[in-house]
């Protein structure tokens, strides 16, 4: 066992609570899939800090809190529709970066490894994890607000800006993710979670709690099963959670009146 | 109590999509008023509600009083059905602590809830297993959680039984007198207009008709309201 596997716990365990966290509101907003398109906006970022000879980190965080914004805007604005405009912009950042990241990279942006860190950065990755939990948390009457009547949110006086928050939020916790878990697969990793929560929650409040638990658990249980099996770790956290969601639905609650 | 209107509109004109909706609406509301805003459908009522809210754009002027808290009951309220949102979660949108309510929230919740006629036990269902009824009183506790100053009440009745109607504009009575709120509501019925408004607007496009119920709701102003063939016999007859 090595310091990279270390190192790889702690992200999964710090990014797999935040995932869980911010999930919610994004299932809940029926964002899920922009969510996971999201992601893919990272590989132009990684190849252009490739191609300039940076930590792709920096790449990916300034694609991902772009991207954020442009949906943000797109969703400001009622004529266009959001989802072929993103679904466009988002594959088409797949092709851009697969045509620039050097083969030898590939396999490793879009589904993530075991990664290398100094000290200093896995130490601010992992605080930056926990205060975007934090955040999630402090916020959550916000973003629910807004989710459940943003008619009534807005007479309140609460803004789109908590909207942006929820986003650039989002954005912040797969940029954080997308080293271990590989940016195809770190927005389902943000899904995942809140859907296996939704499941079996019979509130709000046990729902985030639910989904932030889930989110660590099976992002950590992942880690160990790939170093354990030698696989990559990005497919066996999502796998892992798929399989979970797929057990949970005997226990959906029903809601039907 | 201050004699400034709570609410003055003047010249208020919405156009959507190309659309004129609203053109060139003006009156007032009174503090401790009833208003009730009477036009046949499409007339524009709902969106005139929207824009006193800053829910649209517009042109012209919505004044509140400074300080003016505004309760809000929605014609159309809907969440999804998987979404495990409780009622009590739906009230804590309005608690200081969402995670961890007060015991004095919670006290003057159970209150409010008494006031409007649910029992307590409705907070631990699901936002979405409510019934029609259930809803419309848990919304219009909603609104009056925090003591408005004035309560939009946008055809409050709807989808509800005619027990309860009789209930909810008795209540809405005792909270115009007891708390002083004033009272903006669009309704339908004109028994309700003549009974429970102290003014009414009569809205199609633009303001047909305002004043006093028994002053300005004559049969001529009825017809041109609704079209000749008119709704004036709801005067007599059950809401529909």
């Amino acid at each position: 066992m090595d310091s990279s596997y270390h190192a790889s716990f702690w992200i999964a365990l710090a990014v797999g609570i935040a995932s869980g966290s911010v999930g919610p509101f994004i299932v809940l907003r029926r964002m899920a899939l922009v969510g996971d398109a999201l992601s893919h906006v990272a590989l132009p970022g990684i190849a252009l800090a490739l191609v300039y000879s940076l930590d792709p980190f920096y790449g990916v965080i300034v694609f991902l809190i772009a991207a954020a914004f442009a949906i943000f805007w797109l969703e400001g604005r009622s004529r266009v529709p959001p989802d072929a405009i993103v679904g466009l912009l988002f594959t088409a950042s797949l092709a851009i970066g697969i045509l620039i990241i050097p083969n030898t990279e590939i396999v490793e942006s879009l589904f993530g490894a075991f990664p290398t860190l100094s000290l200093p950065f896995l130490i601010s990755i992992l605080l930056t994890a926990v205060v975007l939990s934090a955040l999630c948390f402090v916020l959550a009457k916000r973003f629910l607000f807004l989710i459940v009547s943003p008619d009534l949110a807005k007479v309140h006086g609460l803004g789109r800006k908590y909207d942006l928050a929820l986003l650039v939020i989002f954005a912040m916790i797969v940029a954080l993710g997308i080293k271990l878990v590989g940016t195809l697969l770190m927005g389902a990793l943000t899904i995942i979670p809140a859907a296996i929560a939704k499941n079996i929650s019979g509130s709000m409040r046990r729902y985030v709690i639910a989904s932030a638990v889930l989110g660590g658990a099976i992002s950590v249980s992942g880690v160990w099963l790939a170093e354990t099996f030698h696989f990559l770790p990005g497919p066996s956290i999502v796998l892992l959670g798929v399989g979970l969601f797929v057990l949970s639905l005997p226990f959906t609650r029903r809601r039907a009146a | 109590m201050s004699h400034e209107p709570v609410l003055t509109v003047e010249n208020l004109s919405v156009t959507l999509d190309g659309v004129q909706i609203l053109r060139d609406v003006s009156f007032s509301l009174q503090p401790g008023e009833a208003l009730a805003v009477l036009g046949p459908n499409g007339a524009g009522k709902t969106v005139l509600f929207r824009a006193l809210l800053g829910l649209l754009p517009h042109t012209g002027v919505v004044r509140w009083r400074q300080d003016t808290k505004i309760g809000y009951v929605p014609q159309r309220f809907s969440v999804d059905r998987s979404a495990p949102i409780t009622a009590m979660e739906f009230f804590l949108l309005q608690s200081p602590s969402f995670w961890r309510p007060s015991a004095e929230f919670v006290a003057h919740l159970d209150h409010e809830l008494t006031l409007v006629g649910l029992d307590r036990s409705v907070l631990r269902k699901n936002l979405a297993e409510l019934s029609g009824g259930e809803t419309q009183r848990l919304l219009l506790a909603w609104a009056m959680l925090e003591h408005p100053g004035v309560l939009l009440l946008d055809e409050p009745t709807a989808g509800v039984d005619a027990g309860f109607e009789e209930n909810l504009y008795a209540l809405l009575h005792r909270v115009q007198t007891e708390r002083g709120t004033s009272l903006l509501l669009i309704s339908h019925d004109l028994s309700v207009v003549y009974r429970y408004a102290q003014k009414v607007v009569c809205l199609n496009k633009s303001v047909v008709c305002q004043g006093a119920p028994v002053q300005v709701l004559n049969p001529e102003a009825l017809a041109t309201l609704y079209g000749e063939s008119g709704y004036y016999h709801h005067e007599h007859g059950p809401a529909h």
